[in-house]
């Protein structure tokens, strides 16, 4: 009897590893079929509502703007003509007739004022947290923050189904690939002023783009297929993309490596930090490693002592060892940063970094450490104190705040504690200014140096420094107020010279880099300056 | 036998009352808010958000209104995921868990006994010290080294199994075996030294005495005397694997609750923290409750009602 | 069968333990017979080895660690010593029936009483359920239960001490066994109940003819229930007979020693009772000579180096003493 139970327990184990052994066919998709990770649930797929890269991910494949970016040019889209005033203050836009909802609706200029003005809407249930990427539009910020704008005032108005006339607060230049944002999306004005739900099951999804939603299994895959009545359908090639929602990096590395993903890494999956250090040694050919317009700095607290005073921050600057960090430490590939408009911004004909060349400042631990003497005594204080350098977890975050405690520690002699913060604290120190030195992150909205140059004017939304600069808030409006694409550069490299050559409000350490693993057999993904992803056009070569 | 039913109900309903108060007033004390992210929004978008959601109103005035809301099921919806509402998103990925859960309480049940047994019928022999040198190291490493090497060695590098989802019957194989292990081991270890000490009972003897084979003895004697300690534990043990363990199903990428419990704190959702606490806190009075019931049916010494026999 | 027939026979049994600390020998060259009808009582202190001979009747002791080193018993014309596993399990319970000493831990807690004497007699007697039920009623009632159907369905925790005891009096008796076997059955339950066990058991075995080994420590059961007493001490068997003559007169030192150290109603209440000096030997080495010679007031020399041979006193009197073994 003891035989009886050993020989069912003996056999129950061996016919699961027959069952197993019988294999699993794990060959990439059947035929044009893309699959990525996006990491997370999108917590909505609905326009005016999104503000995360996960949403923006799949959005980018379901919903076309007025243009869209191709090659880093916008191009247009749902318009076909776009006619701009002399004073580049108003915008005529012809909608193509061609256009269509996937519902078989056409798609109408009623539609887009409709999306933006619902997307301003102070009573939107809930409000959106991106409305501001419209205040380029007179009248929107005053109707959005409730100061005293009507939803009539707004400058945005379709005369008629397929023309859309726009105004703007101040001339934009580079207002059309602004139209190509998911801000700027339209909906479907007839369903979903029905039904506010409309987004969040793909059975009531509408959308106008190259792809519709066929499925959205929350939290676990969401299946994407061509819109048959777009307007481009013969440039589509593939049959259907499938985003896995995978948090774990590892599982994500295991699933390309068994052919389960086509794609690994940026923009929305992540590959392990050493792996990414062993596959850049290795030269792997299925490694794409391209800059990306993001900045990674820290901030100083501007309006805490010894971080008010600009030699202390320059300081601190100088004595570090940055190139240092990008191959020891974040081994991704990254830049080191001495400015803070990164590689791949529009300047006026190249780059701006390629046109705005200035050394703001040098590293020299030797003048690092008379600067901070300097600085320190400016203040009335004899020694740094010890001060806290904090971050939130993941990445690459805690090697290298602990690299840069441990050379601030042997070049100038100072101790700092480094501190791990949960994400949520971490945003709340750092927006009311309660923290020495913290980790921050930017990158570009638009391709202008202005996404990065107005964070910083005085009381600005994203500024949680304190820095504060009469001058830098002139130049910011001056760039502003002009067309003229050359006037703007000067005024914002000055501005740049300001924030960092002059008072090292903030500390620059690298430019980011984009790291993503693909297929050989997959073609024409692209990604753009800013790390996103259009797969819109890919294909597969078997 | 109903006055205890009902007793026991009242009690959960209370606990879960009190459970609730603790975690909306703790909830409410962390520092941060559901609507920072990195890039700020702006002062007045905050401020609507926040009358939206009600959090302008004074702290006892938010908590009544949940209260209400509660007591006619309404558990509101999610605020990070938009337009989803919290019992969809427990409905949706409970099932996920609930699905793994009980495929890994079967199966370690099942073969932890199985083991268990085994080990006392060959007590002392060179099987019963395998067997508990494996027992000893399933308790000891931790669930998340074996989902990690298990997907590498056998998902990976073997190609025996998908690497993530929970889509065919093959993709259970290695989530239950993470989730089961620990368990396995844990149960086979109380099989087996209850069961040694029930074969070495009297009423054993007596069994064999009366001409009984041993199959029989081993079946209806042994084993129902020897599974009561095994009972107990399986109940908490029950709750715990089916609100999902959050590392199994995040090295899996299974959509279960588990993840999202501890996402919903990071994001400050609170109606999802809510609501998930909630549940949790109701499966693991429920498992509790039916364990009390399942001892006293199987063991009828235990009395349950103030009755005497 | 008839009333002289010998129905069990123990011959030179040998059984031994193989424990970490070494061989234990429990039962050392046991002879007996038991005759139908008959009750005979082993009479010995703890370790004696009476337990272990009487579960080694049933084949009961587990063979690893045990080991039946030699002897034959013959039951009604077989040897139990050379049957299979399987071929006991037919003798035991229907031919064979044993009570134990504790009812509390003998009886399985979660199994009804009813159920633990219809299993019996489906195993054995090939009976369907309603036949098993109606009979195992039939038996608690004979075992003096009141209200049988309604105590075929409770479990043994809703019985008192002396009614689990009757209740696996039942059970053992069932399919109406030649031969039963009880050990230290009154052991642990108190005077009163004592009493009534003891009457039942007497009446059961007159009523359906069942011989009886009584296993005891108590020379006051021995007196009220038994025909027949074997005395045996450190695994031998050092004298037999029947009760008068064990009573009246005991020839083995030991014998002399246990009946000295009973109690009297006659005695004055503070006397001091005579207990027998000493111990029993270590059954893991057991001494060459008499295993008593180091407690008995009459040791020889001799008795230290070898054991003296049966010295038969009458057809049904004997002992093992070097006092009465010519020499």
């Amino acid at each position: 009897m003891k035989a009886k139970l050993t020989l069912l327990l003996v056999s129950i184990v061996a016919s699961v590893a027959v069952l197993a052994g019988c294999g699993n066919d794990n060959s990439g998709g059947a035929g044009q079929e893309f699959r990525m990770n996006l990491g997370a649930e999108p917590p909505t797929l609905d326009p005016a509502l999104m503000q995360d890269q996960v949403s923006s991910t799949v959005m980018s494949g379901l919903f076309e703007g007025l243009t869209r970016m191709e090659n880093g040019e916008a191009v247009n889209a749902m318009a076909e003509d776009i006619a701009v005033s002399e004073d580049g203050l108003k915008y005529t836009v012809k909608i193509r007739q061609d256009a269509k909802w996937s519902n078989g609706d056409a798609v109408t200029a009623h539609d887009f004022e409709y999306s933006w003005k619902r997307t301003l809407d102070p009573n939107l249930n809930p409000p959106a947290p991106y409305a501001y990427q419209l205040y380029y539009i007179k009248g929107a910020e005053e109707y959005n923050t409730n100061a005293g704008g009507t939803v009539d005032q707004v400058g945005v108005k379709a005369t008629d189904d397929l023309t859309l006339e726009i105004e703007l607060k101040n001339p934009t230049p580079y207002f059309k690939s602004l139209l190509s944002f998911y801000t700027y999306y339209p909906v479907n004005k007839a369903v979903v002023s029905a039904n506010p739900a409309w987004a969040a099951e793909a059975d009531t999804y509408v959308s106008n783009g190259p792809f519709k939603l066929s499925s959205w299994a929350h939290s676990d895959s969401i299946d994407l297929v061509p819109f048959e009545d777009y307007y481009d359908r013969d440039s589509i090639k593939l049959e259907k993309v499938h985003f896995v929602m995978i948090s774990d990096a590892s599982t994500e590395s295991n699933m390309y490596e068994t052919d389960e993903l086509d794609w690994s890494g940026k923009p929305t999956g992540s590959i392990p930090v050493e792996q990414l250090a062993q596959l850049i040694q290795d030269k792997n050919p299925e490694l794409v490693s391209q800059p990306q317009a993001s900045t990674y700095y820290y901030n100083f607290n501007n309006s805490k002592k010894p971080f008010n005073n600009a030699k202390v921050r320059k300081a601190l600057s100088m004595a570090i060892d940055r190139q240092a960090i990008v191959d020891k430490v974040s081994k991704g590939n990254e830049v080191p940063a001495f400015a803070f408009v990164p590689p791949g911004i529009h300047g006026v004909t190249k780059d701006f970094r390629d046109e705005i060349t200035t050394e703001y400042f040098t590293e020299n631990a030797d003048e690092a450490k008379k600067l901070l003497a300097e600085g320190l005594a400016e203040e009335g204080m004899t020694a740094m104190p010890e001060f806290e350098l904090s971050y939130n977890e993941g990445g690459v975050h805690q090697p290298v705040a602990e690299a840069i405690a441990d050379m601030w520690n042997k070049n100038l002699g100072i101790t700092v504690k480094t501190q791990t913060v949960e994400w949520k604290v971490f945003l709340q120190n750092r927006t009311s200014l309660a923290y020495d030195v913290a980790r921050a992150g930017w990158g570009a909205d638009y391709n202008d140096p202005m996404t990065y140059i107005d964070m910083w004017i005085t009381g600005g939304g994203n500024n949680d420094t304190g820095f504060s600069n009469a001058e830098y808030d002139a130049l910011v409006k001056e760039a502003y107020s002009t067309q003229d694409q050359q006037a703007r550069v000067d005024a914002m490299a000055k501005a740049e010279q300001i924030l960092i050559g002059d008072n090292m409000a903030i500390m620059p350490i690298f430019y980011s880099s984009v790291n993503t693993l693909v297929k050989p057999h997959v073609k024409n993904v692209g990604i753009d300056y800013k790390g996103d992803i259009d797969y819109t056009r890919a294909y597969i070569e078997k | 036998m109903f006055r205890y039913v009902l007793r026991k109900l009242v009690n959960i309903l209370l606990s879960l009352f009190v459970l609730a108060t603790a975690t909306f007033f703790l909830m409410k004390a962390i520092p941060g808010d559901p609507f920072m992210q990195e890039k700020n929004v702006p002062a007045a978008v905050r401020e609507n958000l926040i009358k939206y959601y009600g959090f302008d109103k004074p702290l006892w005035h938010q908590y009544l209104i949940y209260l209400k809301n509660l007591l006619n099921l309404d558990l509101g919806m999610s605020m990070r995921q938009q337009y989803q509402s919290v019992v969809d998103i427990i409905t949706r990925s409970f099932k996920y868990s609930l699905q793994l859960g009980v495929v890994a309480i079967i199966v370690s049940v099942v073969v932890g006994v199985a083991i268990g047994l085994i080990a006392a019928l060959y007590n002392r022999k060179l099987i019963d010290r395998l067997i508990m040198l494996a027992a000893t190291v399933g308790i000891a490493v931790p669930n998340f080294v074996l989902a990690t090497l298990g997907q590498y060695y056998f998902a990976n590098k073997l190609r025996w199994f998908h690497v993530a989802g929970l889509h065919g019957p093959m993709d259970y194989v290695l989530p239950t075996l993470a989730l089961s292990v620990l368990p396995i081991a844990f149960i086979a270890r109380l099989t087996r030294s209850t069961m040694i000490e029930v074969l070495a009972a009297d009423y054993i003897r007596t069994a064999k005495a009366k001409g009984l084979g041993s199959l029989t003895i081993l079946i209806r004697h042994a084993l129902r005397n020897g599974l009561l300690p095994v009972v107990s534990y399986v109940g908490p043990m029950t709750a715990n694997i089916i609100t999902g363990s959050v590392v199994v199903e995040s090295i899996f990428g299974i959509a279960g609750l588990g993840k999202f419990f501890t996402d919903s704190v990071s994001n400050r959702d609170y109606t999802l923290i809510m609501g998930i606490t909630l549940f949790y806190a109701a499966i693991l009075m429920a498992s509790r409750f039916i364990t009390d019931i399942a001892y006293a049916i199987i063991d009828p010494r235990i009395k349950i009602s103030k009755k005497g026999g | 069968m008839s009333k002289q027939e010998t129905v069990l026979s123990v011959k030179n049994l040998e059984v031994a333990f193989n424990t970490r600390g070494g061989l234990v020998q429990a039962v050392r060259n046991v002879t007996f017979d038991l005759k139908a009808g008959e009750a005979l009582a082993i009479v010995g202190e703890s370790g004696s080895g009476k337990s272990v001979t009487a579960q080694t009747i049933m084949r009961l002791i587990p063979t690893p660690p045990g080991r039946i080193n030699g002897g034959t018993i013959d039951f009604k014309g077989q040897d139990i010593l050379k049957k299979s596993e399987k071929e006991m399990e037919a003798i035991r319970g229907k031919e064979i029936g044993m009570i134990f000493q504790d009812p509390m831990t003998s009886l399985n807690p979660t199994i009804t009483i009813g159920r633990q004497i219809t299993e019996v007699l489906m195993k054995h007697q090939n009976m369907n359920n309603t036949q098993a039920k109606e009979r195992a009623v039939e038996m608690l009632r004979l075992v003096g239960l009141p209200n049988p159907e309604r105590r075929f369905a409770q479990y043994p925790h809703e019985f008192s001490g002396g009614m689990r005891q009757r209740a696996m009096i039942a059970v053992a008796l069932s399919c109406d066994p030649t031969l039963l076997i009880a050990d230290e059955p009154t052991t642990a339950l108190d005077v009163t109940i004592q009493a009534q066990i003891l009457e039942l058991m007497k009446d059961l075995q007159h009523r359906l003819g069942t011989s009886i080994i009584m296993i005891t420590h108590d020379l006051g059961i021995v007196a009220d229930m038994c025909d027949r007493v074997i005395v045996m001490y450190a695994g031998k068997v050092v004298e037999e007979g029947t009760k008068e003559e064990i009573f009246k007169n005991p020839q083995h030192p030991y014998t002399r020693g246990l009946l000295r150290s009973l109690p009297r109603l006659d005695q004055p209440k503070d006397e001091p009772l005579i207990p027998i000096d000493g111990t029993p030997p270590n059954m893991m080495h057991p001494p060459k000579g008499c295993a008593f010679a180091d407690r008995c007031e009459n040791a020889m020399r001799i008795c230290a180096e070898q054991d003296a041979d049966v010295t038969t006193h009458s057809p049904t009197h004997a002992s093992r003493c070097w006092m009465h073994s010519a020499v």
